[in-house]
């Protein structure tokens, strides 16, 4: 187990692993071995590995819900409903910025200075950006584009669902919880029937 | 086709070079005209337009159309610079068959009647269609691939690369089907007895179609996971924009309390953060020495600076800015001290004017002060002041006196 010490700190510290953020540690998690192990060592603290539904993250859930258990839940959950419309609109946002014809996925890289730039020269893009970031999920204080996009973007790296691989530069990479984020929207959605499409209807095929 | 004798086919030589000539010296305007779908009938002289349609090159597809380049020469030059977007693929075997039985039997005709010249040019003919058939389908192969690998990057949306995906993969669909047409028991019957036409038509073709075909499914393998992947993404991108416009327009909706429900969803089972902290085991004795190494390598620059500090020469504690500050701000008391007894003609008690103006210096550092800027004076000022000290014994048995007050008074001259 010693080997897995790093990867259990991670993960008991409440990140989500994923091929982007953690490769080596992604690889070890996919095995049916380890993930026994790792199961078995987390058992006394009310801990389990779980992924999402095609096993392109990996996090700890709890064992046994018990009342405390539930009451971290229901803040987690009521965080997570909060978020997900900046986080949507964020999606939105960089997809049409930076002109992009798919929506970001796990290992896109995204650099800062571009998206500043193409945002810098539109007004329609400036504005939206604007209202995104004194949204109080990102909470910006600041009118400065500069001030607010690098705001955002911590932010999201703060929630995993970006990397910087060096601190210095300005450029960042899409993680594999936006998987788990649209887990979460597709799941809501066929629990509560919305009338939200996903499948392109024959009229836009053709 | 009857054998062409010499003078035709130096005829035909001639004609060939010199249109192929015209296409290299009008070469700019020709492939602006590839990419603009017309011909700019300005960039011309008149007889170079009619040698270029003489040449088939050009043609006026409608009377009112402008002239454009032929699709022959528009195919050629897509091929050419691999442009995905123009680039025609031909899966027409059924033709390019039947040629080669006609050929087969021209040649086995003449080699009957023992016109081997005759013969000869048609085995080459034939060799050319076996080239041909096989070079279609290696063409085709290359424009498939060459789309994959660019990811369907010549068209812009997500949309039009489904689309492109889904054309690709019927026109290997077709490229199949025209593989299937070409039967080697048939093509072993036809080169029956003739070493020549086995090795062309048997051994040649057989191992250069079934490489395509290996080809040609392979392709097919990455083009459909290449379409579920666009079709992900493209569900993906729809789910967000609709997902988003759901909630903008609903801005009180809420989802059902899954974290309460008997059976938590997977998704919403995210467990609090634990940070796991340890500290140094002292009892362990076979780690001593690697914790006396630890407590060594600590950096110990903050232990270094402090004396350096400290050490620092009392001008230069003076020269902080707030202490000098306060520093003028007590002698500039002092001085009005010292004015207010120039326009008193009594003695002032330094403490009662201390008192009086409330100012909040330590009565001991106004006294000093006092006592420092008389002394401080030049010699013949001083005489202007009387000084009297208010001063006590410290005790009875100890002589040291100590300052209570200090009055001052202008002393007449």
């Amino acid at each position: 187990m010693l080997q897995h010490g790093p990867l259990l700190e991670r993960l008991l510290a409440g990140d989500f692993i994923c091929q982007v953020s953690d490769e080596d540690a992604f690889r070890h998690l996919s095995l049916e071995q380890t993930q026994q192990d790792i199961n078995h060592y987390l058992r006394p603290l009310n801990r389990r590995l779980v992924s999402n539904d095609d096993n392109s993250v990996y996090f700890l859930a709890y064992h046994e819900l018990n009342k405390a258990a539930r009451e971290q839940l229901s803040g987690q959950f009521a965080l997570t409903v909060q978020s997900l419309l900046p986080l949507l609109e964020w999606l939105q946002l960089v997809q049409e910025t930076l002109g992009r014809d798919s929506a970001l996925t796990a290992g896109d890289t995204i650099k800062l200075q571009e998206f500043v730039l193409r945002t810098e020269d539109n007004q329609s893009l400036r504005q939206r950006l604007n209202q995104l970031a004194s949204d109080r999920f990102f909470n910006s204080q600041s009118d400065a584009l500069d001030n607010q996009v690098k705001l955002i973007f911590r932010r999201l790296k703060e929630h995993g669902y970006l990397l910087q691989p060096h601190s210095d530069r300005q450029y960042y990479i899409v993680t594999g919880k936006i998987d788990y984020l649209i887990d979460v929207i597709r799941f809501i959605r066929d629990e509560e029937h919305l009338p939200v499409d996903d499948t392109p209807t024959q009229q836009a095929m053709l | 086709m009857a054998p062409l004798d010499t003078g035709a086919a130096s005829n035909l030589f001639n004609v060939g070079a010199e249109r192929l000539a015209l296409l290299g010296k009008h070469h700019k305007a020709l492939m602006q005209g590839y990419l603009d779908g017309f011909i700019d009938e300005a960039a011309f002289s008149e007889s170079a337009l009619k040698k270029l349609i003489a040449a088939r090159i050009l043609w006026r597809p409608d009377e009112q159309q402008p002239l454009a380049l032929r699709p022959l020469v528009s195919e050629l030059i897509a091929s050419m610079v691999a442009d995905e977007n123009r680039r025609q693929i031909n899966a027409d075997v059924a033709e390019k068959l039947e040629q080669i039985r006609n050929r087969v039997q021209a040649y086995r005709d003449a080699q009957y009647k023992g016109d081997y010249s005759v013969a000869e040019l048609q085995l080459q003919r034939l060799t050319e269609h076996v080239h041909d058939l096989s070079g279609q389908f290696e063409e085709a192969i290359d424009s498939l691939w060459h789309r994959l690998n660019s990811d369907f990057g010549f068209v812009a949306s997500l949309d039009d690369k489904i689309r492109e995906n889904e054309r690709a993969q019927k026109q290997l669909r077709r490229l199949l089907d025209g593989l299937v047409l070409l039967d080697f028991n048939e093509l072993i019957e036809l080169s029956e007895g003739n070493n020549q036409l086995r090795k062309l038509l048997v051994s040649q073709l057989q191992n250069q179609l079934s490489s395509h075909h290996s080809s040609l499914l392979e392709v097919q393998k990455r083009l459909v996971e290449l379409l579920a992947r666009f079709r992900q993404q493209q569900a993906r991108s729809m789910l967000i924009t609709n997902m988003a416009a759901f909630l903008r327009q609903h801005p009180k909706y809420q989802p059902a309390d899954y974290p309460n429900r008997s059976d938590v969803p997977v998704l919403f089972n995210q467990a609090a953060a634990i940070q796991p902290q340890a500290a140094i085991a002292l009892d362990k004795a076979s780690e001593r020495q690697i914790l006396a190494e630890l407590v060594r390598a600590l950096p110990r620059s903050a232990a270094i600076n402090l004396p350096d500090q400290q050490s620092a020469s009392f001008a230069a504690v003076m020269e902080d800015e707030e202490i000098a500050a306060r520093q003028q701000a007590l002698k500039t008391d002092v001085e009005n001290f010292y004015l207010r007894v120039i326009d008193k003609a009594g003695p002032l008690s330094a403490l009662d004017y201390l008192a009086e103006h409330q100012l909040s210096w330590d009565s001991e550092i106004w006294l000093y002060q006092i006592i420092a800027e008389y002394q401080a004076l030049p010699q013949d000022e001083k005489h202007m002041f009387a000084i009297k000290r208010d001063e006590v014994p410290a005790s009875a048995v100890n002589s040291l006196l100590l300052i209570r007050d200090i009055s001052l008074s202008l002393q007449a001259a």
